[in-house]
């Protein structure tokens, strides 16, 4: 992975870059204008980041918690420690249901898990059925955005796959392309025998599971197949049902800008009669993959206070210039950058804290108030520790560090040093920075002077 | 037994990494710090008694009419009628004007009386002997809904009460009845209402299925119906 390059290949792509501009303007307007419906939005912050805090320092109870009431309903709970340990599990319940076709709903745990890959090697077909996720699955790319996976493609080049793909007339026209997908959809939902969907939040008073979706594919994939498996991180959960009104306030607002998704979908344990709609078996598989290790530190632990609203990408300066692909990661934008490492560990990503110019938009448009900056500065400060930067730039970089340090805690060596600067016209060498940006020159007299003069020339410049 | 392996290993990682640091082990601090979590029903307060506060409390008529609103904003059409006479008569209506020839109703008792009587103007089918493509075929479904919410617009639909997940939702047209005492104020009203432990799935659903995931174009009816119609039975 390389971010430098990719984001580089990203900025070369207009098409790219005015899809992303359009998307991210417009999610961000139909964000401001939903929040400003809600009487006490900073309100619902706090108290939705107060449930996440107190959720999260007693997690291994809420957890446990969980699990009884879900298996006391009838759903089966399995653990996974990693993702190889989740994708057995997955797999294997497929296996023993006999299952040729899985459908599965949009869940970023199962992309985290990298699902689909496991799913095929084992000769199981995996079909995405959001609408967005199937076009980037027929196109065999890679989902660009946590909301809108297939945000970087444009009506043409969708109208073009889906001929190839699918053998229908090309076409602009956007309602033909979705029905045409509704259609060779509706076939895998017949003949589908698993159903696999992520999960919204988990709440462990009552073992419910609730997923939010616009298009009616998650319910589908609930409800049709015999049997339903759904894959959670084990920071989904939430203490009580009362608690999921404040969630449901934030979620939508800032991830599409609606009141309310068109669909929720509740789900507690199996059907009580045999006569009753929905699967026969309900799986629930509890993900850790690394997600215990960052609650570790009250910096880090605030990472898996994310609902994956996507608000962050949306008012991200780097991510609405380069879009997800550059990432090189399944969480994209100011999330991604902080949530991959962390996942994975520096050594495969330990770029992606940098991507970021601090600027704190994502800190401020964050509806459980994740002060994602300051997670960045903690794992860049983490990158440099570990020494994953070496040779002759690392090194230059310490000494320069060095040298500044040594200076600024020495007021006559830095006054000495500013004079000579002055007198020599330099400016220092500050590398990337000064290549796109030019340095104001000194003044002529610095403030030191102007100070011990007894500021003799106030009020003229 | 993997997975009570993984069990295990899990949750003593969560409870090692909720250990406080910096302390040295050992000391009455360290082995009782924060990681002992306090009754899991303690803890912030429930968020919604501020949220009623905030608005204050409505006239029922006011809900009434703000969940019409509601509804037309999200894209769903309503008919309000009185008493059941009128309400058969306004079903025919929507299901004509609909082009509907194939519809199934739940076993809702109050949708099989409305729908006895339009037996002979359209092709009802069974719901009991539903297979996939039958249900497929339909282009109907008609389901009553438990409970309404204003605030947003949404219907609210309990598994314990009918068959009704994917009659709602398989489709292209669905119709809900729904009694207008039935129409809560608030969402945190609607999930107070809910009789969760009753239900293995309850299903919100608020206007069509939509999606606007090619260029962010809006389309309805991706994957559920393209219209929601709800039939809104006021108290005679």
């Amino acid at each position: 992975m390389s971010f430098d390059r990719d984001a580089r290949a990203a900025l070369a792509d207009g098409q790219l870059r005015g899809a992303l501009r359009h998307a991210t303007t417009l999610f961000g307007e139909r964000r401001r204008a939903a929040i400003a419906e809600v009487p006490d939005w900073e309100g619902a912050r706090d108290r939705a980041r107060a449930i996440k805090d107190e959720t999260l320092l007693h997690l291994d109870r809420y957890l446990e918690q969980f699990a009884a009431n879900a298996e006391r309903a009838g759903a089966q709970v399995h653990w996974a420690r990693d993702a190889a340990q989740a994708c057995d599990i997955i797999a294997g319940i497929a296996a023993r249901r006999g299952a040729r076709t899985v459908v599965k709903s949009k869940s970023m745990a199962t992309e985290e898990i990298r699902l689909n890959a496991a799913l095929a090697a084992r000769g199981i077909a995996p079909v995405e059925t959001d609408l967005g996720e199937y076009i980037v699955q027929l196109a065999g790319e890679e989902p660009s955005h946590i909301v809108v996976p297939a945000i970087h493609k444009t009506k043409g080049q969708i109208a073009a796959l889906f001929a190839e793909k699918l053998g229908m007339e090309p076409s602009d026209d956007v309602a033909k392309l979705a029905a045409a997908a509704r259609q060779a959809l509706r076939r895998r939902f017949a003949e589908a025998d698993l159903g696999v969907s992520g999960v919204n939040f988990a709440v462990a008073e009552t073992g419910t599971i609730l997923i939010l979706e616009n298009e009616g594919n998650a319910r589908l994939t609930t409800s049709l197949p015999r049997t339903h498996v759904a894959l959670m991180g084990i920071e989904k959960v939430i203490p009580r049902f009362a608690d999921l009104e404040v969630f449901l306030r934030l979620l939508p607002r800032s991830g599409t800008g609606q009141a309310l998704t068109a669909y929720q979908s509740l789900l507690t344990g199996t059907k009580r009669h045999p006569a009753d709609e929905g699967p026969e078996e309900f799986h629930i598989v509890l993900l850790d993959n690394g997600r215990s290790r960052m609650l570790a530190s009250p910096v880090t632990r605030q990472t898996l206070a994310c609902i994956r609203c996507g608000a962050c990408l949306n008012a991200c300066p780097v991510y609405r210039q380069i879009g997800g692909h550059a990432y090189g990661s399944v969480y994209p934008g100011p999330i991604g950058a902080v949530l991959t490492p962390q996942l994975l560990g520096m050594g495969e990503s330990a770029e992606l804290p940098y991507a970021s110019s601090l600027c704190g938009a994502c800190r401020d448009v964050c509806p459980v108030k994740i002060d994602i900056p300051a997670v960045l500065l903690h794992l860049r400060a983490q990158a440099v520790a570990r020494g994953g930067s070496t040779g002759t730039r690392a090194l230059l970089e310490r000494l320069a560090f060095a040298s500044y340090a040594a200076v600024m805690a020495r007021p006559r060596l830095f006054g000495w040093l500013m004079a000579c600067a002055r007198r020599l016209h330099i400016v220092p060498p500050l590398g990337a920075w000064t290549k796109w940006r030019d340095l104001r020159p000194l003044a002529p007299r610095s403030f030191r002077d102007e100070w011990r003069a007894g500021l003799r020339h106030e009020g003229g410049r | 037994m993997r997975s009570e392996d993984a069990r295990r290993e899990i949750l003593s990682a969560i409870r090692e990494n909720l250990k406080p640091r910096g302390i040295a082990p050992g000391s009455a601090v360290g082995s009782t710090g924060s990681a002992d979590p306090g009754p899991a029903t303690e803890g912030p307060q429930s968020p919604r008694k501020s949220f009623r506060a905030a608005r204050g409390s409505k006239e029922r008529g006011d809900v009434v009419s703000s969940f019409t609103e509601r509804l037309a904003a999200d894209g769903a059409q309503c008919t309000v009628v009185r008493g059941e006479a009128e309400a058969a008569g306004a079903l025919a209506g929507i299901l004509s004007g609909a082009g509907a020839r194939r519809v199934v109703g739940s076993d809702a008792p109050l949708v099989q009386r409305l729908l006895r009587p339009l037996r002979d103007r359209f092709e009802m089918a069974a719901l009991d002997r539903l297979s996939r493509d039958d249900l497929f075929a339909c282009d109907v479904g008609v389901t009553t809904a438990q409970w309404g919410i204003a605030e947003t617009g949404t219907l609210v639909l309990e598994s314990a009460r009918e068959r009704s997940r994917l009659l709602s939702l398989v489709p292209p047209i669905h119709v809900a009845l729904l009694s207008t005492r039935c129409i809560c104020e608030s969402l945190g009203d609607g999930l107070a209402h809910v009789r969760q432990a009753d239900s293995h799935a309850i299903t919100f659903i608020t206007g069509p299925s939509r999606t606007s995931d090619i260029e962010l174009t809006l389309v309805v009816g991706v994957h559920g119906p393209q219209t929601v119609h709800v039939l809104l039975l006021e108290d005679l």
